[in-house]
């Protein structure tokens, strides 16, 4: 393959309950669109999206994993090789904002110890019908020391906002190096190198 | 019950032991105490029978009634278990919808054209070899825009060619398949003109 496009390869994972909007944030951000079908991801999907940060052309290769809990033992597969995990709720669904927890259990059982976690409050858009107010959501973060925002992928409000500052916290960490290959790492969950592999080969 | 039967309570007599009713009992007492009654003058030994067989009568009595409330206990019974029986087979051939399964077990239909059918293993390697020819297509998405922006020679037709080989059937298809994809085919089409 000819010529790089980038300078680095970031590895995004959004999780959360089924329902909550994950792909539709994806969608908003890699497409600037927004679809109101609901359709269910199977398993795990993926989009790229190239940004520019510091000067640094950064690859975003963004996991888009299923809710629902019988992809369960597909999805966990990625967590090991993501950089970033975007825990998504639904600021409508009460059970989606108590199951962070679970969520994040999950990170810490299957993800690497140093991912760099975020927490949205999807669909504040439908303000008439939100049940978890955000001062709950600032507080469920600032417990676990993570960052949080409230997001519409429908309303395109703080998505791309979202992604930048989760890229922004990994470029930080990441060591001033020369970038990796070209290839798009598609491999298996397991195979999809997380950061720390790629710096020490 | 027969009609004559109530003519004459001597028919009684004649009836299978286990079809008598508490009503044949009292014909028999009847015609027995009719009986007695001729021979009553006879003496006190008499008397005495007379007592021990109204006591046996009505032994007789105590016994054919419970013997047929048993029976109708018991006929009860067995049609309560039958009709049960036929609501289960029915509710089994109609639909599947009701039956129960162990708590952490699924009951398939086999029928459903919609049913799972596939494990998990087999949908893992599908989504792999999805995402996989999705990442290809996208470096290839990228290597044409170089191609095109000028950046790189356009000199190497190779990647053209196999287009151009590509069925435009199977193009046609891909195009359908994939709607989000479709400004690549679009992409292709007019590099194909330059």
């Amino acid at each position: 393959m000819a010529k790089k496009t980038y300078d680095l390869l970031f590895k995004l994972l959004l999780i959360g309950d089924s329902g909550v909007g994950k792909t539709c944030v994806l969608f908003r951000f890699s497409d600037d669109a927004f679809n109101t079908t609901f359709i269910s991801t199977i398993g795990i999907d993926f989009k790229i999206k190239t940004v520019e940060l510091q000067g640094k052309k950064i690859k975003l290769q963004i996991w888009d994993t299923a809710g629902q809990e019988r992809f369960h033992t597909i999805t966990t597969s990625y967590y090991r090789g993501a950089m970033g995990i975007m825990l998504v709720y639904d600021i409508t669904n009460a059970k989606s904002f108590e199951n962070i927890s679970k969520w994040l259990r999950n990170i810490d059982e299957h993800a690497n110890e140093d991912v760099e976690r975020m927490l949205l409050g999807n669909k504040c858009d439908m303000e008439d019908k939100r049940v978890v107010p955000k001062a709950k959501g600032e507080q469920i973060a600032k417990e676990h020391g993570i960052r949080f925002f409230e997001t519409s992928a429908k309303a395109n409000v703080s998505i791309e906002k979202a992604f930048l500052t989760l890229a922004e916290d990994i470029l930080r960490k990441t060591p001033v190096k020369e970038p990796n290959s070209e290839n798009v790492d598609i491999s298996s969950g397991g195979g999809v190198t997380g950061w720390k592999s790629k710096c020490c080969s | 019950m027969e009609f004559g039967e109530e003519s004459s309570p001597a028919l009684a007599f004649d009836k299978d032991a286990f079809e008598l009713t508490v009503e044949d009992v009292y014909d028999i007492s009847y015609v027995i105490g009719r009986d007695l009654l001729k021979i009553s003058c006879k003496g006190e030994e008499v008397s005495d029978l007379q007592f021990r067989i109204v006591r046996v009568l009505e032994m007789f009595e105590t016994l054919v009634n419970k013997y047929n409330l048993s029976l109708e206990e018991l006929k009860m019974e067995r049609d309560n278990l039958k009709s049960e029986l036929d609501r289960i087979l029915q509710e089994r051939s109609s639909g599947q919808g009701t039956q129960t399964a162990g708590p952490n077990q699924l009951l398939v239909d086999l029928t459903d054209p919609n049913r799972p059918r596939f494990t998990m293993q087999e949908l893992k390697e599908v989504l792999q070899e999805r995402n996989q020819l999705k990442a290809q297509l996208m470096v290839a998405q990228e290597e044409l825009q170089l191609y095109r922006s000028g950046i790189l020679p356009q000199a190497e037709p190779a990647m053209v060619e196999v287009d151009l080989d590509t069925p435009a059937h199977s193009r046609a298809t891909i195009s359908e398949a994939a709607k989000e994809e479709k400004t690549t085919i679009g992409k292709l089409f007019s590099f194909r003109r330059k």
